[in-house]
């Protein structure tokens, strides 16, 4: 850590601020967080970078002479030269990807090319398209501020769950500019496209904005729903183009072709200016090395807040969940007491709280009278709040592109500004934290979606010919339509007349598809400590975890008691409870290989002998049993039984086998192997979420053992859970004893001859994790090296292979070992 | 209100005597093995766009029934007069009456929902002709359509039970997807759900067409039965299992139940007609609920004085005990819209009387003791009276809707109280020192 330390010097060597300014008072509190670093180990790295000039270009000469001056009466008298080059690239009609960071202006990258067009002819219309409702309010205000000093020369609305049913009409006639969500495109006006005849018959322009949140499940959605968008449009004769934008990402270009279906044109220069920036990461001190625990990162990000607005910096605070929030503001008001007979300076910022209470806040923040606020990831996308001083971040926000946006909330086109990211225990974040590099280099995230995903895709097509009937020769994603229409024929949906096949069902297809997650199929909970109330709602899958009978529910930080698990109605009834200890499930995995698509093997000697492959499995599991754990000490004390009926699956997996030349070699007994094999597992499937931008719960994990041949018969497993990730630490046995894990000297170890290490896509029919983890190999084995070879415990800890106290002795050093050899 | 039923005389006096003859289209007799068509004794009708079935039949009931005035201004009033007017002048003339009633894939609305049999009819010689478009596939659709364009055409005044939310925009839907056929342009939509529901909700609960034949129609003497009548819901799988090759007898029994669907409308229709044009000496053996029902009606469209004549007749009549502080209320509220101020106090007594529920009756009573009767201490008596009701209420009551309204309620009275004691001090002290003011005001 010596190497941050030269970082710091060096960072500050370059700076000669002038006394009081900001970034003077930045340094003082980095002073005081280096002073407390005895160690070194604190402060990770500490990043510098300088401000950048902005980079003017004239409004080009095709804009109408009234938007112009619209413009310049708001202040805007040049564009960045990004948005000129984006306003040209529109003007010519290319589908364009628009990659730039944070406050650099790119909402005029759209609205100037789609405004010019309405003026000129005011037939044309566009659709705006934001994956959350509040940031289409946020757009909404800037177009209306331009209506008006344009005379109120065009129609803009939001269309949403919010909108009144009297206001739909004139929206559908009237709007020029139409601002919604994908969820409302796929529920409510799509399958009313006959409603929407003026829209469509003069749609020319599709915006979407925060591109790189649609991926995985939301994206291969959203790709669908597209398809079935340029379906409707086509039928009314239009083909309307399209203009993204997007954080940075690895692959924001592949991204929107592969949503599109389009070729797009990735524009990437950012000629907007920035002030001085300086980047720390901060990991809080360990207070037990073997163990591997550090100092709480909650209390610590109250630490290091608290110290900026010491010093008077405007600072907001990011916390990954509503409950942190509450916390953190509690720390920080406490701190700093309302100032007798005026508003409160630290506020709360999250979901939940009341439209008018938000506007306040934002003002508040405009303005300066509010001088920290503590939010979730509701204030990271473009909602204006003017720019702060600072942030800090109680957490890694999950995704490089998510902390550089939050990070981007402080600083000002120009002055200085300092984010900090203050590191939590789990293995992601001290992943991040420990290798800046990684970080601060160019982006590896890759945002990747699945859209012929075939119960997506089935689920989208029943949606299309119930807008529109299904025409010979048509196309939609890669399957082979007429096949698929006669077997949803056979099943009732459709009907053959002529040569089209039409809808032949009474429900209506939209309603039962959501486009956040593949099932539809989600459990309510309601709680019935007083009069019945529904406090929320988890998919199929987390249901059988989570809310079996008996199970302690955590919900907002509210412990509650499963009652009833209502299997039939998809209900939960829970009531509340405080007691010391949670609930774990037990639950037993099977993979079965269906089909290798991929394999590579590697054998430069027996010892280092292994293959990886991709293709696709069947995941049957099955909730068993639950534990009851104390809290803080961890105990085991009670174990119940359940009957929960069995989840099978069909999806697609990336996974490693290790050859029993590999396995013999290693200098272990059997019992360390095995858990040294479960610790690696663990950490593959950290570094994995990190390299596919995903949730840990999109993939599961498991091992097996590697049937005689691919795709001949089952083979017997057992296999867990991915531990830490998920908060349901679970393993599963087949002919073991649950107990095995957590006491390794037992005798009866059955060992594995040649196990398959699994990471598969945890939703039926696979998302397309699979292929990059596959093509990405080499990468994954190289950085969960690091990862457990950086961290600094003796025998495994959470943020590595998994909780000591869970793993045999010398696993970590046995998953290393394994992980050497892997590398060959 | 006089001056508009003059128009409709007027516009009645000009119209033919003569019904306009239904124009003759041919339709071809059936293939020999179109089964279907046989057993519904349909035509195929045959246009550029394709073919489909046509069913034609003329019944005798329900008899032709002359809207009459009245009833065509009531039906007609809606807050957008300029619409009004249009539908006003349309719905003069009966020859150009369209009822319409379809049958569907679903109820879910949206663009997959397809209207598969069209069931129009028109009065005639007396009677009732009616026509049903049949689509036997879904590519028979466009000539189907195209069909009934041509109808509505003929007869662009549409009368429908529930069509203007469902039936109408469902076949606008169609219309529009087909790219070729524009939907045609209605002259007047006459939805008669709305009207049923104020007449027939609270004796029936329910104001299923079904319901409204047995119950309010009479369907037996009107010649009609739905004994082996086919169950609504099952409509649209029945269709499909069709398409898909299987049972024709089902549609046999659709076809059937869109027939007495639209006789049950037109019926319907007569029975609205004959009710609102009634007068009071008419109304014998009417049911007191439906009376009451019938001034709820009047009173919404505006008429006070047929609101108030049914509503007395309604309580006359015996309406049943739970019913009969509503149509008292009603009829308080009736006589204070009118100015009769005095009688809707009479009656705001005798309800006050009524621990049940008075204190809607209190707190009008100390608005009449306030502001028309000038009796401050009265009002504030029942102001006070009220409030202490309403308390007792509210010790009862769980549901937290009832909670907010009597919160509010509370309020209300709460600040008249304190009005009407200021206003009784201010008296006092007036009696008490009456040259202050005049001191006071001579000062300045």
């Amino acid at each position: 850590m010596s190497q941050s330390l030269a970082m710091r010097a060096a960072a500050f060597g370059s700076l000669e601020p002038s006394a009081g300014s900001p970034l003077t008072r930045v340094r003082e509190v980095l002073d005081v967080l280096a002073d407390r670093d005895v160690y070194g180990d604190v402060l990770t790295a500490v990043r510098y970078f300088p401000a950048r000039e902005a980079q003017w270009a004239d409004f080009p000469a095709w804009v109408h002479g009234d938007l112009v001056a619209a413009y310049v009466a708001k202040g805007i008298r040049q564009l960045y030269t990004h948005q000129a080059i984006a306003a040209e690239a529109v003007q010519t009609g290319k589908n364009v990807v628009v990659v730039t960071p944070t406050a650099s202006g790119k909402t005029l990258c759209y609205n100037l090319p789609i405004l010019n067009s309405i003026l000129e002819n005011p037939d044309t219309r566009a659709l705006y398209l934001f994956p959350a409702k509040a940031l289409a309010q946020d757009q909404l205000a800037e177009l209306y501020n331009l209506n008006q000093r344009l005379d109120n020369r065009f129609g803009v609305f939001t269309y949403d769950g919010d909108t009144p049913a009297d206001a739909r009409r004139a929206i559908r006639e009237k709007g020029h500019v139409v601002l919604t969500n994908p969820d409302m495109l796929h529920t409510g006006i799509l399958p009313h496209h006959t409603r929407w005849t003026r829209l469509f018959e003069n749609l020319r322009y599709i915006v979407i904005d925060e591109l790189h949140t649609y991926r995985g499940v939301f994206g291969s959605h959203l790709c669908n729903v597209l398809r079935r968008l340029r379906r409707i449009a086509n039928f009314y004769g239009s083909d309307p183009q399209f203009i993204c934008c997007s954080a940075t990402i690895a692959n924001p270009g592949e991204l929107a072709t592969r949503l599109l279906e389009k070729e797009v044109k990735v524009l990437d220069a950012n000629g907007a200016p920035a002030g001085e920036k300086t980047f720390v990461f901060y990991n809080p001190p360990v207070v037990n090395r073997a163990l591997g625990i550090r100092r709480s990162y909650i209390n610590e990000t109250s630490r290091v807040a608290q110290e900026f607005l010491k010093h008077d910096l405007q600072t907001m605070v990011f916390a990954n969940s509503r409950l942190q929030t509450e916390i953190l503001l509690t720390y920080l008001q406490q701190a700093n007491p309302q100032p007798p007979g005026k508003q409160e300076t630290i506020r709360g910022y999250r979901g939940g709280y009341l439209p008018n209470e938000r506007r306040e806040i934002e003002r508040g923040l405009r303005d300066g009278r509010i001088r920290g606020v503590v939010s979730t990831s509701a204030l990271e996308l473009g909602i204006d709040v003017g720019s702060l001083d600072t942030v800090v971040m109680a957490g890694y926000p999950g995704s490089i592109a998510g902390t550089w946006q939050r990070a981007g909330r402080a600083g000002r086109r120009s002055g200085s500004s300092c984010a900090v990211m203050v590191a939590s225990s789990s293995p992601l974040d001290q992943f991040i934290v420990r290798h800046p590099d990684y970080f601060f280099g160019n982006t590896p995230e890759h945002a990747f979606i699945q859209p012929d995903n075939l119960e997506i895709l089935i689920n989208h097509l029943k949606c299309a010919a119930f807008e529109l009937p299904i025409a010979p020769g048509e196309r939609f994603g890669e399957i082979d339509i007429p096949d698929i229409c006669a077997r949803l024929a056979e099943a009732g949906y459709l009907h053959l007349a002529g040569d089209h096949f039409h809808w032949t069902h009474e429900a209506y297809p939209a309603d039962t598809i959501g486009l956040r997650s593949i099932t539809s199929d989600n459990f309510i909970i309601i709680d019935v400590s007083g009069a019945p109330n529904v406090i929320g709602e988890v998919d199929f899958p987390s249901a059988l975890i989570f809310l079996h009978e008996k199970a302690i529910y955590i919900h907002g930080g509210q412990q509650y008691h499963v009652e009833h698990l209502d299997f039939k109605e998809r209900k939960a009834y829970v009531k509340q409870v405080d007691v010391d200890y949670y609930t774990d499930a037990v639950r037993y995995t099977q993979v079965r290989v269906l089909e290798a698509t991929d394999t590579c093997s590697v054998s430069a000697s027996a010892a280092s002998a292994n293959t990886h492959s991709r293709g696709e499995v069947l995941v049957r599991s099955q909730v068993v049993g639950f534990k009851k754990i104390k809290f803080f000490t961890n105990e085991n004390i009670g174990d119940g039984k359940l009957e929960l009926p069995e989840n099978e699956m069909h999806t697609t997996s990336y996974w490693i086998t290790l050859e029993r030349s590999l396995l013999e070699s290693l200098p272990y007994s059997v019992s360390e192997r095995q858990s040294g094999m479960f610790g690696l597992l663990h950490a593959l499937a950290s570094v994995a979420t990190l390299l596919l931008m995903c949730d840990g719960r999109d993939i599961g994990t498991a091992i097996g053992e590697r049937p005689p041949a691919p795709d001949t018969g089952l083979s017997s497993v057992r296999a867990g859970q991915a531990p830490p990730l998920q908060d349901a630490r679970s393993e599963a046995t087949n002919d073991f004893s649950p107990s095995r894990l957590r006491d390794p000297s037992s005798s009866n170890v059955k060992e594995f001859f040649e196990p398959n290490l699994y990471l598969y896509d945890a939703y039926p029919g696979g998302i397309g994790f699979s292929e990059p983890l596959f093509h990405a190999h080499n990468l994954l084995i190289h950085q969960t090296r690091e990862l457990i070879a950086a961290c600094t415990c003796n025998e495994g800890c959470p943020s590595c292979v998994g909780p000591a106290g869970d793993l045999a002795p010398r696993s970590k050093e046995a998953a290393l070992a394994i992980l050497d050899r892997l590398r060959g | 209100m006089s001056a508009s039923a003059d128009k409709f005389s007027r516009l009645a006096a000009l119209r033919p005597v003569r019904l306009a003859p239904p124009r003759p289209v041919a339709l071809r007799a059936p293939d020999q093995e179109d089964s279907l068509a046989h057993l519904l004794g349909a035509g195929v009708a045959k246009n550029q766009f394709g073919e489909h079935l046509a069913i034609r039949n003329w019944f005798s009931t329900p008899e032709f029934s002359e809207p009459s005035a009245v009833a065509l201004e009531l039906l007609s009033r809606t807050r957008d007069t300029e619409i009004t007017r249009r539908t006003r002048v349309a719905l003069g003339d009966p020859a150009k009456w369209l009822f319409l009633d379809t049958e569907t894939t679903g109820l879910a609305g949206g663009t997959g929902t397809y209207p598969f049999l069209v069931g129009i009819a028109w009065w005639d010689a007396g009677g009732l002709q009616i026509e049903q478009f049949f689509m036997r596939d879904f590519s028979e659709e466009h000539s189907l359509l195209h069909e009934l364009a041509a109808r509505v055409a003929e007869r662009p005044v549409l009368v429908t039970f529930n069509g203007k939310s469902f039936d109408w925009p469902l076949l606008d839907n169609r219309f529009t997807m087909t790219h070729s056929i524009s939907t045609p342009r209605l002259a007047a939509h006459l939805d008669l759900l709305h009207p049923a529901r104020a007449l027939w909700k609270l004796r029936l609960g329910s104001v299923r067409l079904v319901e409204l034949e047995r119950r309010v129609l009479d369907a037996p003497r009107l010649g009609w039965h739905r004994e082996d009548d086919i169950a609504s819901a099952l409509i649209p799988q029945h269709y499909f299992d069709y398409l898909r090759g299987g049972p024709r007898d089902p549609i046999v029994g659709i076809v059937r139940h869109n027939q007495m669907d639209l006789r049950g409308l037109a019926a319907l229709f007569g029975k609205i007609n004959t009710l609102l044009a009634s007068q009071e000496a008419d109304r014998e053996g009417v049911d007191s609920l439906d009376l009451f029902g019938l001034s709820r009606f009047f009173e919404r469209r505006g008429d006070s004085d047929r609101a108030h004549v049914a509503c007395s007749q309604a309580l006359d009549f015996g309406l049943p005990a739970e019913f009969r502080p509503r149509a008292r209320r009603e009829l308080a509220m009736l006589a204070k819209r009118r100015g009769d101020h005095a009688a809707a106090a009479a009656i705001w007594l005798e309800l006050a009387a009524d621990s049940q529920d008075g204190v809607l009756a209190c707190e009008q009573l100390a608005i009449y003791y306030e502001r028309r009767a000038k009796e401050p201490a009265r009002a504030a008596e029942f102001a006070r009276l009220g409030l202490a009701k309403l308390q007792r209420m509210r010790a009862h009551s769980r549901d937290p809707f009832a909670a907010a309204r009597s919160t509010r309620l509370a309020e209300k009275l709460l600040i008249r109280i304190n009005r009407l004691e200021d206003k009784l001090k201010a008296r006092s002290a007036n009696r008490a020192a009456p040259n202050l003011s005049v001191l006071k005001s001579r000062a300045k």
